[in-house]
């Protein structure tokens, strides 16, 4: 996933078996992540994603994981109308998001049409996935919070712990301190400020900005872009989803940053879940029920 | 109910789910769900290599469980091995300091000799592959992690611990130290004079990206006298690896 993944878990020694409960626990929290990215990643052309795009129009069977992460992704999409679309793979690739962050790998898919999530068939009973045209599954925010998901519900029994993939993130209970978790949000323009600090506990919590991964083709292309038009969003600078679940909130948080605020807002109120949103132009965009200290 | 088209029983039998389209959450917690239960296997693997190398590294764990029955008497700070000064004193406490920079939290008070990682369960996994810092033991808190069983939640009190941490002794001087992140290094330098971080700055920033996005960590350090920076959402491996040099630094401060 191109990340670095820190799990906190708040406590002390205890006896020897909590001891070893814990480490095997939090064993099994990092093995999910490498089990998801063995799955679900674009760049390992032994993923299953990947393997999908060599059979066009055949059910191929797939993992469990890939199945309900797939699944996830086009409910996502079914919902947002194609702001949010897993199949913007291959317009990744166009776009210069191409190589794998760990081995700086390219990696290079022969799609010529503009598919969509509509290209997509997953059939849940025989648990096979059929792409009716070519295409380049990209399950990179669907992936990546179903792993801190899986992480996190590996952790549950020691109550106050932390999963951070690279500023996405699941916190349970409180920190060190005894205290509910404290998170700045990065300030997507005034370097190093922080747009808001929250204090947060028993929920997921990602911000999709446009400064994180630029194109090395063009330097004024980011990593999110709009699947309806192929270019760089620009309706949105900086979102950032509170949820009880990281899928939702990773998911929710890409596609509200491609509708912008007045479609985004609704979009999150819709589905329960928190949400800031500010423009290029720095206006703040809230949900009702955000709170900030 | 039969003529009822509401979707509370799935209506097209393409399979578990599908009655819960609309609601993502719900979806997502199936998903999670039905994922967790049929990797959990695949998982076991790779947690048992971890607790072999966990059990390895434990030998070496200061005893920190004196006075706790069953991990479940709340555990007091033991005064008589740290200085609690509430005002600065003259003398520098080794002790305190290094034990003050390697805790994350402040509220390490009970070991004079914290080990990293001793017991701590804060594994930096690297899914890419990526060269972490040994993580420091941060894993104290006032009141006991009760084992995995027990359902009952059990609030610690907040200590002023925490604040007699803050004010721990460091000898005086200039110090710098390197942390690590995916994206490159960073370099801190911390001064301290009388006992206290009087500055703190990133000195040298060998990463990716620009450093200037997290110039508010530095006010942070002094402002609070510790390396408990916040976690900031979208940033955190830089500041993670502000948070490492930071960590380095004070250690030199003995």
């Amino acid at each position: 996933m191109g990340t670095v993944v820190t799990i906190e878990v708040v406590g002390h020694g205890g006896d020897a078996p909590g001891r070893v409960a814990r480490a095997d626990a939090v064993g099994r929290a990092i093995a999910w992540f490498q089990h998801v990215e063995d799955c679900c990643s674009r760049f390992d052309s032994h993923s299953e994603v990947r393997q999908l795009s060599d059979q066009i129009g055949v059910p191929v069977p797939v993992s469990p994981t890939t199945l309900e992460a797939v699944q996830f992704a086009l409910a996502l999409a079914e919902e947002t109308n194609g702001a949010f679309d897993p199949t913007i793979g291959a317009a990744m690739v166009e776009r210069g998001f191409d190589r794998n962050y760990r081995t700086g790998e390219r990696v290079s898919v022969a799609t010529t049409e503009h598919a969509t999530y509509r290209d997509v068939e997953v059939d849940a009973i025989n648990s096979t996935i059929t792409l009716h045209r070519p295409l380049q599954l990209d399950l990179g925010a669907v992936a990546k919070g179903l792993a801190i998901d899986l992480a996190a519900r590996e952790l549950r029994p020691f109550t106050n712990f932390l999963v951070n993939a690279g500023g996405d993130l699941y916190v349970g209970g409180h920190n060190a301190a005894g205290a509910e978790w404290s998170v700045g949000i990065r300030h997507p323009r005034e370097e190093g400020a922080l747009l808001d600090t929250l204090r947060v506990s028993n929920c997921a919590m990602c911000t999709s900005g446009d400064y994180e991964r630029r194109s090395v083709i063009d330097q004024a292309t980011h990593h999110l872009l709009d699947p309806r038009t192929r270019h760089s969003a620009t309706r949105a600078a900086s979102v950032t989803v509170i949820a009880p679940l990281a899928v939702v909130a990773d998911g929710l948080a890409t596609a509200a940053f491609v509708l912008g605020p007045v479609q985004g807002l609704p979009l999150l109120a819709r589905h329960g879940v928190e949400g800031l949103i500010v423009t290029p132009s720095l206006e703040r965009f809230t949900t009702p029920g955000w709170a900030h200290e | 109910m039969s003529d009822s088209n509401k979707p509370i029983q799935p209506v097209d039998p393409a399979g578990p789910g599908q009655w819960l389209k609309g609601n993502l959450v719900g979806l997502g917690s199936a998903a999670v769900l039905a994922v967790y239960a049929a990797g959990f296997e695949r998982t076991r693997a790779a947690a048992a290599k971890f607790s072999d190398e966990a059990a390895v590294r434990r030998p070496h764990a200061p005893i920190r469980t004196t006075g706790e029955i069953g991990g479940l008497m709340p555990r007091v700070p033991d005064s008589a091995h740290t200085p609690q000064p509430k005002i600065v004193a003259a003398k520098p406490d080794i002790h305190a300091a290094s034990k003050s920079a390697a805790a994350k939290r402040p509220e390490h008070a009970t070991d004079t000799k914290p080990v990293p990682g001793a017991d701590s369960v804060k594994p930096q996994a690297t899914v890419a592959a990526t060269q972490s810092p040994p993580a420091p033991a941060h894993d104290s808190t006032p009141a006991p992690q009760k084992p995995a069983e027990v359902a009952v939640t059990t609030k610690p009190t907040p200590t002023d611990t925490a604040q007699s941490e803050r004010e721990i002794v460091r000898k005086d001087g200039t110090y710098t130290g390197w942390g690590t992140s995916r994206h490159g290094d960073i370099q801190a330098t911390v001064q301290i004079k009388d006992g206290k971080i009087v500055f703190a700055a990133i000195s040298e920033c060998l990463t990716q990206y620009s450093c200037s996005w997290i110039a508010a960590l530095p006010p942070q350090v002094l402002a609070r006298q510790s390396a408990d920076v916040d976690i900031v959402s979208g940033a955190t491996q830089s500041t993670d690896a502000f948070y490492y040099a930071v960590i380095a630094a004070l250690n030199k401060a003995k």
